[in-house]
């Protein structure tokens, strides 16, 4: 068979050849409305798909079955609290946001305060949140290109930055939407067979569970790939129990807060409610999202447990074997698929895991290429822009976070990829979080507060990650957010009471975003 | 369009203090009301579930960490299968319950929005 006849070369050609054709039929991008939120013209089927694109991100379809493969309970934990954040974010944000009907996240802030000031910070934060989320999917991508198809890390990121300038650059919101709504489908399609095959070939949950917490010593089949030629040790009572990541309560509760509040304050997702046409198809979309997502992490924690369960039998094929020892925890999927499935699922895989990266990194590009171009440029340097030169921004802004997104992918080859995530969701849990759910329901919130709660929310939860072992033993959070998002709440709120300044017309603003006239049209 | 953006005057708006804040209009603050009340009441109940199972995990192991059906525990239950439902049921009922205010709303007779046009 020729290299390009493998089912992971042809599926994952397929892949970019859709990507191309959706992004040319879309390419005609002629208001900043096109071109920033799609013409606000998507239903809930494709941006509750393209919301549950943006969020199930590389870390998330690999992530979390590795996790559950490596740490048992507490790797299913992890899933269960991702799992809570899209339904905060539809009770108290998306209808509102949508009423609201902006570009970017930070004109929320700019009109709710008439502030020049508060756009700058939440700018500032936006690009923080993007880039340390834009980070590790870019290290993601590079490590499956060099997994699978033995490239470079340099030219992993490389490519994936080009494809995404591509990509965004000429497709603006609208073929970002339908790529990423495309691409969810095809993770989902995945993990579907993957799981059929699964329960096809006698694989039941409850089964396999008994048998691995059954599972005591060591593992046959293991020496060969071990350096130092022993088979591996296995205790399953341990793997099923708690305590194997979180080593105590208060990191449990910890990261419990911050990765379910975070979801609310990621600007890619905030973004994805503007591009709805009215709030009651936002909602909607948001329930559909959460559906895809609540089922896309059952399938996965499922998934794990079964890559678990064919690696103590050691009965797999030796590569099989090989790559889930050697590939570290983003092998398990691939690896299972292969087992369950042969070359054909391991190729729907790959592409699948392409499809997961460049859908949840074309998210972070829009929402920064807002940030640049419609909140920084327009606003400060060009007032009177055109609406084809505010496109015209928005483009090369793309190519300009490129590069500023390959460089930092470039940066982080040796970090890890669950260490800047949790980053992304404790900045934003932190900071975006508090200042969407007091700007849309209480009248009481001021620009200082605002503002404050940004900056406050940033440096907490950054010192807090970043200088980790400068704070006492009892403040060393792996997932700070019990401290970072009381400070961001606070901070809001005390300010705001201090300040007692509150734009005059912000009954005006409540009325807005919250009456149904704005609904029913 | 609902929410189309517009350009804003930056120039134009002032700050008050908060005590000279008039009340909400009678219709937007009923609608706030209504809605904020279903939402908390879904959130309580949704972050109970959430906070009570590493609660039970870390206070009551013993139970959580038995067997409940073939190898699966009570806490791998909920953690990882009744958890994933519970998040979409509770959308679920809030999205429900606002389509259905909102039919309630269509069918009362209605006076259009006036005053700033932000989005």
């Amino acid at each position: 068979m020729s290299t390009f006849m493998e089912p992971k070369f042809l599926l994952t050609l397929i892949l970019m050849g859709t990507i191309v054709y959706i992004t040319y039929l879309t390419k005609r991008n002629a208001t900043a409305s096109d071109y920033f939120v799609g013409g606000r013209s998507f239903g809930w089927f494709t941006n509750g798909s393209a919301i549950g694109g943006d969020y199930l991100s590389a870390a998330t379809f690999l992530g979390i079955a590795g996790l559950t493969y490596q740490l048992g309970y507490d790797g299913a934990y992890y899933a269960f609290c991702f799992s809570i954040g899209l339904t905060l974010l539809a009770i108290f944000v998306a209808g509102p946001l949508r009423k609201f009907g902006a570009y970017t996240v930070a004109d929320f802030l700019a009109y709710r305060f008439h502030s020049r000031r508060a756009r700058l910070a939440a700018v500032a934060v936006v690009l923080a949140i993007s880039g340390f989320y834009a980070a590790p999917q870019l290290l993601g991508a590079a490590q499956i290109l060099s997994m699978f198809f033995g490239t470079s890390y340099e030219f992993g990121i490389i490519f994936t930055c080009s494809v995404m300038i591509f990509y965004v650059g000429i497709g603006g919101m609208k073929g970002t939407t339908l790529n990423q709504a495309l691409e969810l489908w095809i993770r989902l399609g995945a993990f579907l067979l993957m799981v059929g095959a699964a329960i096809w070939g006698g694989l039941h949950y409850q089964d396999i569970l008994a048998s691995i917490n059954e599972f005591k010593g060591t593992i046959t089949g293991t020496a060969g790939f071990t350096t130092d030629r022993k088979d591996i040790p296995f205790d399953g009572s341990v793997w099923t129990g708690t305590g194997n990541y979180f080593p105590s309560f208060w990191q449990t509760m910890s990261m419990t807060i911050g990765l379910s509040l975070g979801t609310i304050g990621l600007p890619h997702i905030l973004l994805r409610f503007y591009t709805n046409p009215s709030a009651k198809a936002a909602r909607r979309s948001a329930l559909m999202a959460i559906g895809i997502a609540s089922a896309f992490f059952l399938f996965a924690v499922y998934l794990g447990v079964v890559g678990r369960s064919i690696f103590l039998t050691g009965e797999a094929d030796p590569a099989v074997m090989k790559d889930l020892i050697a590939g570290g925890n983003n092998m398990v999927v691939p690896s299972t698929a292969q087992a369950l499935g042969g070359e054909w699922l391991l190729g729907l895989v790959i592409a699948g895991a392409f499809a997961a990266v460049f859908s949840n990194l074309s998210g972070l590009f829009i929402a920064s290429s807002g940030a640049l171009a419609h909140d920084l440029y327009a606003t400060f340097f060009r007032k009177n822009i055109t609406e084809k030169e505010r496109v015209i921004a928005g483009k090369a802004s793309i190519i300009v976070l490129g590069v500023l997104y390959g460089i930092l992918g470039l940066m982080v080859k040796e970090a890890s990829i669950g260490h800047l995530v949790a980053l992304a969701f404790t900045v934003a849990a932190s900071t975006f979080t508090p200042i969407f759910i007091l700007g849309i329901w209480w009248r009481g919130m001021t620009e200082k507060g605002a503002i404050a709660g940004l900056v406050l929310g940033l440096v907490s939860s950054m010192y807090m990650i970043f200088f980790k072992t400068t704070l006492p033993e009892f403040l060393q959070f792996n997932v700070p957010g019990i401290i970072t998002v009381p400070i961001g709440f606070l901070s809001v709120y005390i300010v705001s009471k201090l300040d007692r300044r509150v734009p005059a017309d912000v009954n005006e603003f409540m009325k807005q975003v919250h009456s149904k006239e704005s609904e029913a049209a | 369009m609902a929410g189309e953006y517009r350009e804003y005057n930056y120039v134009a708006a002032d700050t008050i203090d908060v005590s000279e804040l008039k009340p909400l209009d009678p219709e937007t603050k009923q609608i706030m009301k209504s809605e904020f009340s279903t939402g908390i009441k879904l959130t309580l109940f949704y972050y109970v579930f959430i906070l009570s199972i590493p609660i039970l995990n870390w206070y009551a192991g013993d139970f959580m960490f038995s067997r409940m059906w073939g190898g699966m525990t009570y806490s791998w239950f909920f953690t990882s299968i009744v958890a994933m439902a519970m998040a979409f049921v509770i959308a679920l009922i809030h999205t429900t319950l606002y389509e259905k205010r909102l039919k309630n709303q269509a069918e009362q007779s209605t006076s259009p929005a006036d005053g700033r046009r932000i989005g």
